[in-house]
């Protein structure tokens, strides 16, 4: 694809910008509105006259086109097969996500599908906004861990039902065997089968998510693994407008207390093993896998990851 | 001379499939391609015989070679055959092995001189196609072997003949890039002149006026043109002979104009002082060209071929505009349908030839860049919705449609309530989801233009959906776009509470 880059026009050699200033005079400053940029604006645009040498790679199809017909090469239009013009891609911004999409309502769907309800936590994506919520009370609530030793908590999945059971078990059973969901639908995972699961997903997995995996295994409906195809380096900075990893690890660990100790054991291990970039196994054809973390709403307050 | 046509007539003719003529074709283009990228772009053209109305398949090398030793032979000696023979040698020399031979052989350029310059006028004319046929050669040491005639041709320029004047055009044009000396020694010996003169005298003979475009395209593009040639050629009455030429004779055809344009785009771009080619009008007569063409083609009389024309003037009149002060871009411009069919342009073309839709974009943001007049004329003569719906193509034509957009943009606010009005915001929201960094990058820049120009274009900008499209794009991997979408939403904030 022929992109002229136009912010390297300015930087080679052979291209000509004149800015406002040597090419605007007196006259026609009054007609135009003098839009200073106020400090601390990041918009950087200003109109610009573009010179382009003769070698310009913007030339580069005209030239061909003039040199076949020289060289008695010319096609007529109707002869003519090449598709030649094309459309851009649209792609998910979320960092770390690099699905790409030809139309708009593909992106629509990816979005929405993925990226909305996003436990804070764990950066699992659900489905919904309710079966957040159940997942967020479910695995990261401490009271409710509390509460669930005492009395039935765990909700039936299906809205509208309102049965309660004491524990993920008597759940997936009344799921099953009342609402019919299949046998083999990937219900809570027995937190205890952490173990080689964890090994085998560790090299492609941020460091900070695997520990979170353990935990936060799979929420019925919606589906275990969340690979979050990383592609950036770690680095220091993370968002100004976000909770520091600090206060989210505090959450975090504050979920484990009542957890196995095996478990935490593991996620520390895994926390500080570097991983290679992952390679992005994500595709936007909504799977029972889906990816990670960051969404909007729903409690999403903080980045676990790094960004550049 | 124009043969876009034959092309066609190749296919049916040789026997070769039309599928097998693209594939070939496209063999080509990628080598040309190539080429290009190597700077190493020349081209040759061979100039028919009479009696053929396109390139024959040259004979088998071993009879072509033989025949050439023959008829090399033969015409040592002199005689009522010599016409004859030269004829056929020149048939021959068509050959690239046959051409090979006949340089190396003693005495055979002396000899094509001699009857270059010689009283016979038939066989003036042989030795001349030959020394054409040589000159086409493949192989680039065949030109400077032509040397020793190279004078001779220069001063036949400015004969009388129509057929033999453009053999020795087309010739030297062939020679320029295989071979410096020749090039030079022609320079030296007053090729430009020559080429005035000729051109002015000849101007209504528009197979040699095609001719003299040719020739001069070729040394302007050597590589040296900018110091050497192009001062010169500024300083003749060339320019003023090719702008003379620009608007294409109906019945001829498009080619005289093409080679012209073609000299005008490699004098504009290949200097950055363009003052003596706007004092020459040319900004004027290249855009009004342009009005014309866009015209034609807005109402479907699209030309084959006529984007050879099309592109250079697009060149001209956009490499002239960065050049030219804004105060003085009414009078050198002219009025402001321009805009109207550089947008024809852009949407005639897209699909066939988005490279020309690109050079339109192009040209409309040099005109907008600086001057009110131009981007109130995009918003007066309607032309906005149909660029906004051009945004999503991509190699290059959005990235330059959206500065365009941009330009009108910042120039006042009241565009950008306009340009709000016309749809502009459902697009950027569209725009800020594109894969292309650059794209989301302006998008953004173009929305916080558009967003403080007013409270009640931030509120639709809401209503549009796109707070969500930005908080999405504060996640995104590049920090400038995470830095805008920060800044964007806590403009908003602020924009829609006063409000």
């Amino acid at each position: 694809m022929l992109q002229p880059d136009l912010l390297r026009l300015q930087t080679e050699g052979p291209v000509l910008v004149k800015s406002c200033a040597e090419n605007g005079p007196t006259g026609s400053t009054q007609e135009r509105r003098q839009r200073e940029a106020e400090a601390g604006e990041p918009f950087t645009f200003t109109p610009q006259l573009i010179r382009l040498h003769r070698d310009h790679e913007l030339f580069e199809d005209g030239d061909v086109h003039r040199h076949m017909y020289l060289q008695d090469l010319y096609i007529t239009e109707a002869d003519d097969d090449k598709p030649a013009l094309s459309v851009s891609e649209f792609a998910c911004h979320i960092s770390g996500c690099s699905a790409v999409f030809s139309t708009l309502d593909e992106y629509e769907h990816h979005y929405n599908s993925l990226h909305r309800h996003v436990c804070c936590s764990c950066r699992r994506s659900l489905p919904s906004a309710r079966l957040l919520d159940i997942h967020i009370q479910e695995w990261h609530d401490s009271l409710f861990t509390i509460l669930a030793q005492r009395q039935d908590m765990y909700q039936c999945l299906v809205d509208g039902c309102g049965q309660k059971f004491r524990t993920s078990k008597h759940r997936k059973d009344h799921l099953i065997r009342i609402h019919k969901y299949p046998p083999d639908f990937r219900f809570d995972k027995n937190k205890k089968d952490g173990g080689s699961r964890e090994t085998r997903r560790q090299q492609q997995k941020d460091s900070a998510m695997e520990a979170a995996d353990d935990v936060c295994e799979s929420e019925g409906v919606c589906e275990v693994m969340c690979d979050v195809p990383s592609n950036q380096p770690e680095h220091g900075e993370s968002m100004e407008t976000h909770v520091s990893e600090e206060e989210a690890d505090r959450t975090f660990k504050s979920a484990l207390t009542e957890e196995d100790a095996d478990l935490s054991a593991v996620a520390h291990d895994t926390r500080n093993t570097s991983t290679d970039p992952p390679k992005p196994r994500y595709s936007y054809r909504v799977p029972p896998t889906v990816c990670f973390g960051h969404g909007s709403v729903r409690g999403f307050r903080g980045r676990r990851g790094r960004r550049k | 001379m124009w043969r876009l046509n034959k092309v066609h007539h190749k296919a049916s003719k040789q026997g070769d499939s039309l599928e097998e003529l693209r594939l070939k074709r496209r063999e080509h283009e990628k080598a040309l391609r190539q080429a290009r990228r190597d700077r190493q772009l020349v081209s040759k053209r061979l100039l028919l015989n009479e009696d053929e109305d396109q390139p024959e398949p040259t004979m088998d090398t071993n009879t072509a070679e033989q025949d050439m030793v023959t008829l090399f032979h033969n015409l040592q000696h002199s005689g009522p055959e010599r016409e004859a023979h030269l004829k056929a040698l020149s048939k021959a020399l068509r050959d690239p092995s046959a051409q090979l031979t006949f340089i190396k052989k003693e005495n055979s350029m002396h000899l094509l001189v001699s009857l270059l310059t010689g009283s016979n006028a038939t066989c003036r004319l042989q030795a001349v196609r030959c020394l054409h046929e040589l000159s086409h050669s493949p192989h680039n040491n065949v030109a400077p072997a032509c040397l020793p005639a190279t004078p001779y041709l220069l001063t036949y320029l400015s004969g009388q003949s129509t057929k033999f004047t453009e053999l020795c055009l087309y010739t030297l044009g062939n020679l320029f890039p295989d071979s410096d000396v020749v090039k030079d020694k022609l320079v030296a010996q007053g090729i430009i002149p020559a080429l005035a003169n000729c051109i002015e005298n000849q101007r209504h003979n528009l197979a040699v006026v095609e001719a003299v475009g040719f020739t001069l395209s070729q040394l302007l593009q050597v590589k040296d043109a900018a110091e050497k040639i192009i001062p010169t050629v500024l300083a003749s009455s060339i320019p003023s002979h090719l702008l003379s030429v620009l608007t294409p004779d109906p019945k001829f055809g498009l080619a005289p104009a093409i080679e012209c344009a073609w000299c005008l785009h490699y004098l504009t771009c290949s200097i950055e002082d363009n003052r003596v080619l706007l004092a020459h009008r040319a900004m004027l007569q290249c855009s009004s060209l342009l009005v014309s063409l866009g015209g034609a083609v807005a109402s479907g009389n699209k030309e084959e071929g006529m984007e050879l024309l099309i592109f250079p003037l697009l060149r001209c009149v956009g490499n002239l505009l960065s050049f030219c002060p804004v105060e003085d871009l009414t009078t050198q411009v002219g009025d402001h349908h321009i805009v109207a069919a550089l947008c024809a342009l852009l949407e005639a073309y897209l699909q066939t030839q988005p490279a020309l839709a690109r050079e339109s974009a192009w040209v409309l943001n040099n005109l907008t860049a600086y001057s009110s007049a131009f981007c109130s004329a995009l918003l007066t003569l309607n032309l906005v919705p149909g660029l906004i719906q051009l945004l999503p193509f991509s190699q290059g034509i959005n990235t330059m449609i959206l500065r365009v957009l941009a330009n009108i943009a910042h120039n006042r606010k009241e565009f950008c309530v306009q340009l709000a009005n016309l749809g502009l915001l459902s697009a950027l929201c569209a725009t800020l989801k594109m894969a292309d960094q650059e794209m989301v990058t302006l998008s953004m820049d173009v929305l916080f233009m558009l967003v403080v120009s007013g409270p009640q274009v931030a509120e639709e900008f809401v209503r549009h959906g796109g707070l969500s499209v930005l908080e999405a794009t504060q996640y995104n991997s590049e920090g400038e776009i995470r830095q805008r979408a920060t800044y964007l939403l806590k403009t908003l904030e602020e924009n829609i509470s006063c409000s």
